[in-house]
């Protein structure tokens, strides 16, 4: 796999790991943030459910510029590798959960044969990455403790959080990447500069 | 220059080879062929712009792929298609000095940094250490080893990505303006180490720079790409500077001072009398520490009204960090910076930067936009201008910097040269009381050189103070006065012509004579001799 | 005894990854407490990480761990709501089982970040990437790569200051204020990514330059090397944690997915 990939391809994925790595970092304790907000509220549980999709936010960029098969798993676990070099409380079990949602994610592109890349299949592969990072979650946070409505009400929002913090905000921001020219050498700056060119003509 | 005859034998040969990085009908680098020889010294010289850079890196395999662009013809590396050559294979065979000190890293540290050559050339681990040093000790840099990268100064980078591909060994040396950020005195001891290096291993040195002239001693042929991406002389050095000096002139070529015998450089006419002695800058027992290590110490200046000044100095001396600290951008340690007799930190933001321009050494500081001609018209929109005045400013500086064609391209796909002159007609579209300069000359060719010295010469005149870093000895012959960092502060303040004579203090700053002065003392000895 | 900082790293992972993942079994409270005292004996004897910092990045790990407990007590389901009723809040019933099931949650992540900063404060990242490569043929291209992007970090907080630098330059001086801040933040996200981008591109251009080729057979500066002691540091902890369980079942704690052993 390793071979279809330009170095330049690596390298770029890694800094997309390392910018969303400190985010991610970032976010966790916004995470933390909200869930204090809702505690009056009884809503405790959905704090980290509504920012959740910004976790999988570099498997989408990463495919949608890149386009490849592999990029969205690959991506996903550079990140969380990035995130434990980052040192932090960020320890080695993160990678596995990177692993997980970065499979999760590039299922979807998968069953496209790695050719769609609109943005429903990107919403779907948010969503994706969202249901099975919940059903690791069941396990690994212990979740399956909780009472069976509940889980059903975070998963909902999960899902929406996975639609919409990583399906569309990951195209917008990687759509705005593109106007600044610097994707010029990647897909989707190619496919950009294809549609100029059919346009201008 | 070298004359002597040797068997030649073709190292790279390249033939019909043409390069663009939109399309192939009007390409950049059009039907070229060209031969480099093994042993031998070849300087390749052109406007700025003409494609030297990106013809270099074809050369050695890495574009036209790196940038999705488009070649076509053929180079033969030893007679084989490089084509056909495994990536990076060819790389173990070239050694390649960028352009830009900033883009050729690959790790923090110093020390990894050149380990990962040696890796890659699988060279055993225990002796990686003994290389390393005696790399970093060929430059210069010993001190340095564990130093990281993005924490050293513009031309300490330039030394380590020298001493980078040093340790590769390659049969080919491609040196695109490697010199661009040294100081006088490094510059000459890196042109002798390449000289020596070249002596032991035979190898073959392609040279990309402006400026011949330190350079003549050791090439053998030069070749010049003109305006129109054609190869238009390719002959020995002598030959082609002393019989075609029109055509170099008409591609803005500089012609080394020796077939001159003058700078290069106008500055016509007895310079203006200084006006005032209205101080637009002070300085008083300003000191700078940067991760506990004093940088700046005790530092006092008084810069007037209307005033030429020039700040030289070592690699590392602390220049830019000077600058930075005159423009605000770094807050003293301890003493006060005033302009315009008010304490530094206590302008108004955006009044004192309409009010002063900087020009950061590294030219892809300075943009913060997605095409050239939004960079020239930045500071104007901020202001209110219309945009009629802002297509007429934006197109006079597009001309006077010869960037016409690239209205929209994006800044950091420029040339080094066209880098460095967008970042500073960005902050020419006004007339400031202050304009600070890091280095702006270094990678222009003759014509544009020319262009930016007479324009300096003109807001001089309207009452701007200039002060200009840099390492060019003529140009601080231009100015008014000269400020030399030594050991952390000024070791002479002046005006040049007592600073030449100052032999200790130039030896001490690794500084040179210019040209001119070097001219009078070799005259003076032939008179001697004579009389 | 050997110091952790000097354990191989990828060694290092295995040991704690492995317990961390094994930890997800249990549901008593007995297994993970005893199993975070053994940490943090092996964190302040086998280490010299400064407690006050240790305890600045772990304290607030303690408030998440307590409210993940509160919220387990509140919500758990019939299986692990086991045992008497204790009281009740807005309706939901606590018992002993859900207590004692959201104490162990929270007992259980702590294990997690204690274990995490085991080994993010004992290990080199650079000497981790390249452990990985050494003993777990990671291709270099990967490896490589991601230490490329990698050393854009200290660059990317440098970066960011000369951003800000530029901006003052060209007149846009700083913004104070949430709106200022948000404004600010908007104009230098995309750039500052763009240029991350640009930078990964010129990287691996260097990175040819250098005549680096992914090629796997390749010699190494710093040579990553597992030795007993590395075999030993795993055994101890992965070692213990089967102690552990063990004592939990001896002791009739155990417990697995709410079923008692
Ligand atoms: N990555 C790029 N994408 C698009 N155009 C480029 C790129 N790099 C350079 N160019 C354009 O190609 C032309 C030649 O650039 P090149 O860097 O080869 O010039 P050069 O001869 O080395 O000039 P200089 O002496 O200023 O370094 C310039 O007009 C430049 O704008
Ligand atoms: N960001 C930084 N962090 C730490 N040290 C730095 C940083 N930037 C520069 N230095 C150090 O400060 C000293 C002065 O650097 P400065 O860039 O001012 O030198 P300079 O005189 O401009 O040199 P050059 O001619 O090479 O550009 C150098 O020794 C350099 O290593
Ligand atoms: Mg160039
Ligand atoms: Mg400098």
């Amino acid at each position: 796999m390793t071979n279809q990939w330009k170095l330049k391809e690596i390298v770029l994925m890694s800094i997309l790991g390392v910018v969303f790595g400190v985010i991610y970092l970032l976010f966790f304790l916004v995470g933390q943030g909200i869930r204090n907000i809702l505690v009056p509220f009884g809503l405790a549980p959905f704090g980290y459910e509504i920012i959740f999709g910004v976790w999988f936010i570099v498997s989408i960029i990463a495919a949608y510029i890149l386009r490849k098969p592999g990029v969205a798993f690959t991506a996903e676990v550079i990140a969380a590798v990035v995130e434990v070099l980052l040192g932090s409380a960020a320890g080695p079990a993160l990678i596995l959960t990177g692993i997980i949602q970065g499979a999760a994610a590039e299922l979807v592109f998968a069953l496209t044969k790695w050719k769609d890349y609109r943005l429903r299949i990107l919403i779907l592969s948010g969503m994706s990455a969202a249901l099975i990072s919940f059903v690791w979650n069941l396990y690994s946070s212990g979740n399956i403790a909780l009472a069976p409505g509940l889980l059903i009400a975070m998963l909902i929002v999960r899902l929406i959080s996975g639609a919409l913090l990583a399906g569309v905000l990951g195209k917008w921001i990687s759509d705005q990447l593109a106007k600044t020219g610097v994707l010029r050498g990647y897909a989707l700056g190619k496919e950009l500069q294809k549609k100029r060119e059919t346009g201008a003509a | 220059m070298r004359q002597e005859q040797h068997n030649r034998t073709a190292m790279l040969q390249v033939e019909n080879f043409s390069f663009d990085y939109e399309n192939i009908e009007k390409p950049l680098v059009d039907q070229l062929c060209l031969t480099l020889y093994e042993n031998e010294v070849t300087l390749l010289m052109g406007a700025s712009g003409s494609g030297k850079s990106s013809l270099a890196l074809c050369l050695n395999g890495l574009y036209p792929d790196a940038v999705e662009g488009f070649s076509s013809g053929d180079i033969y590396f030893h007679g084989k298609n490089i084509r056909d050559l495994k990536k990076g294979e060819l790389n173990q065979h070239i050694g390649f000095v960028f352009q830009d000190p900033e883009s050729q890293f690959c790790m923090i540290t110093v020390e990894d940094e050149l380990a990962f050559t040696l890796e890659n050339r699988k060279i055993p681990g225990s002796e990686m250490s003994a290389c390393i040093s005696e790399a970093l000790q060929a430059v210069g840099m010993e001190d340095f080893k564990n130093n990281k990268i993005h924490e050293l100064s513009g031309g300490q980078k330039q030394k380590i990505a020298l001493a980078a591909v040093l340790l590769l060994e390659p049969e080919l040396l491609i040196l695109d303006e490697p010199t661009a950020n040294l100081d006088p005195v490094s510059s000459l001891e890196f042109i002798g180490l390449i000289k020596r290096i070249q002596k032991e291993r035979g190898l073959s040195v392609l040279i990309i720079e402006h400026q011949a002239d330190d350079w003549l001693e050791l090439v053998h042929r030069v070749i010049v790409i003109g305006k129109d991406g054609k190869v238009i002389a390719d002959e020995d050095a002598e030959a082609l500077f002393s019989e075609k000096q029109q055509l170099l002139r008409q591609e803005g070529v500089f012609l080394p001072k020796q077939f001159t015998d003058s700078s290069g450089l106008e500055w016509k006419g007895d310079s203006p009398p200084l006006p005032t002695n209205e101080i637009i800058l002070s300085m008083e027992n300003m000191t700078f520490n940067r991760k506990g290590q004093s940088i700046l110490k005790e530092i006092n200046m008084e810069l007037y009204r209307g005033e030429f000044i020039a700040v030289i100095g070592e690699n590392g001396a602390g220049k830019s960090t000077l600058l930075q600290l005159m423009a605000g951008l770094l807050t003293p340690k301890k003493g006060n910076i005033s302009f315009m007799n008010q304490p530094i930190e206590r302008w108004n933001e955006n009044e004192l930067r309409k009010r002063m321009g900087y020009v950061f050494q590294n030219p892809e500081h300075q943009f913060i936009t997605d095409t050239v001609y939004d960079e020239l018209t930045f500071g104007m929109k901020l202001n209110g201008y219309t945009e009629e005045e802002l297509e007429v400013t934006a197109a006079h500086l597009m001309k006077q910097y010869h960037l016409e064609k690239h209205r929209y391209s994006n800044p950091f796909s420029l040339s080094g040269g066209q880098k460095r002159r967008l970042s500073v007609a960005t902050m020419l579209d006004e007339t400031p009381d202050l304009l600070l300069f890091d280095e702006p000359t270094f990678g222009q060719d003759a014509s544009t050189t020319q262009e930016l010295m007479h324009m300096i010469r003109q807001l001089k005149e309207n009452g701007t103070t200039i002060v200009f870093i840099t390492h060019d000895m003529d140009i601080v012959d231009m100015t008014d006065r000269a400020f030399v960092l030594y050991n952390q502060e000024f070791a002479f303040a002046g005006e040049p012509d007592k600073l030449w004579e100052q032999e200790h203090i130039l030896q001490q700053a690794r500084l040179r004579l210019p040209y001119r002065i070097r001219k009078q003392q070799e005259a003076g000895v032939v008179y001697d001799l004579v009389h | 005894m050997f110091m952790i900082s000097s354990i191989n790293p990828t060694i290092k992972a295995f040991a704690v990854l492995i317990p961390g993942i094994l930890l997800g079994f249990t549901f008593d409270v007995f297994t993970p407490l005893v199993y975070f005292i053994f940490i943090l004996l092996v964190t302040f004897t086998l280490t010299d990480i400064p407690v006050i910092k240790w305890m600045k990045i772990f304290s607030p790990f303690l408030l998440v761990a307590l409210g993940f407990a509160w919220m387990t007590t509140l919500y758990a389901n019939q299986t692990f709501s086991y045992g008497d009723v204790l009281f009740s809040l807005w309706g939901i019933e606590v018992t002993t089982g859900s207590i004692l099931t959201g104490i162990s949650l929270a007992f259980r992540s702590l294990c997690f970040v204690a274990l995490s900063l085991l080994f993010a404060l004992t290990t080199d990242s650079t000497k981790f990437m390249l452990s990985l490569m050494q003993q777990c043929k990671l291709p270099p291209k990967i490896t490589y790569g991601v230490l490329a992007g990698y050393r854009f970090l200290p660059i990317f907080q440098h970066e960011l200051q000369i951003l800000r630098q530029a901006h003052r330059i060209r007149g846009i001086g700083r913004t104070r204020g949430i709106k200022g801040r948000l404004n600010q933040f908007r104009r230098y996200s995309i750039p500052l990514l763009a240029n991350g981008i640009r930078k990964a591109e010129r990287v691996a251009i260097a990175m040819e330059s250098k005549g680096f080729t992914g090629d796997t057979d390749r010699t190494h500066y710093h040579k990553m090397t597992v030795e007993k002691k590395d075999w030993l540091f795993f055994a101890m902890i992965v070692g213990t944690f089967v102690v552990v369980v063990g004592m939990s079942y001896y002791f009739g704690y155990l417990n697995i997915f709410g079923k008692q052993f």
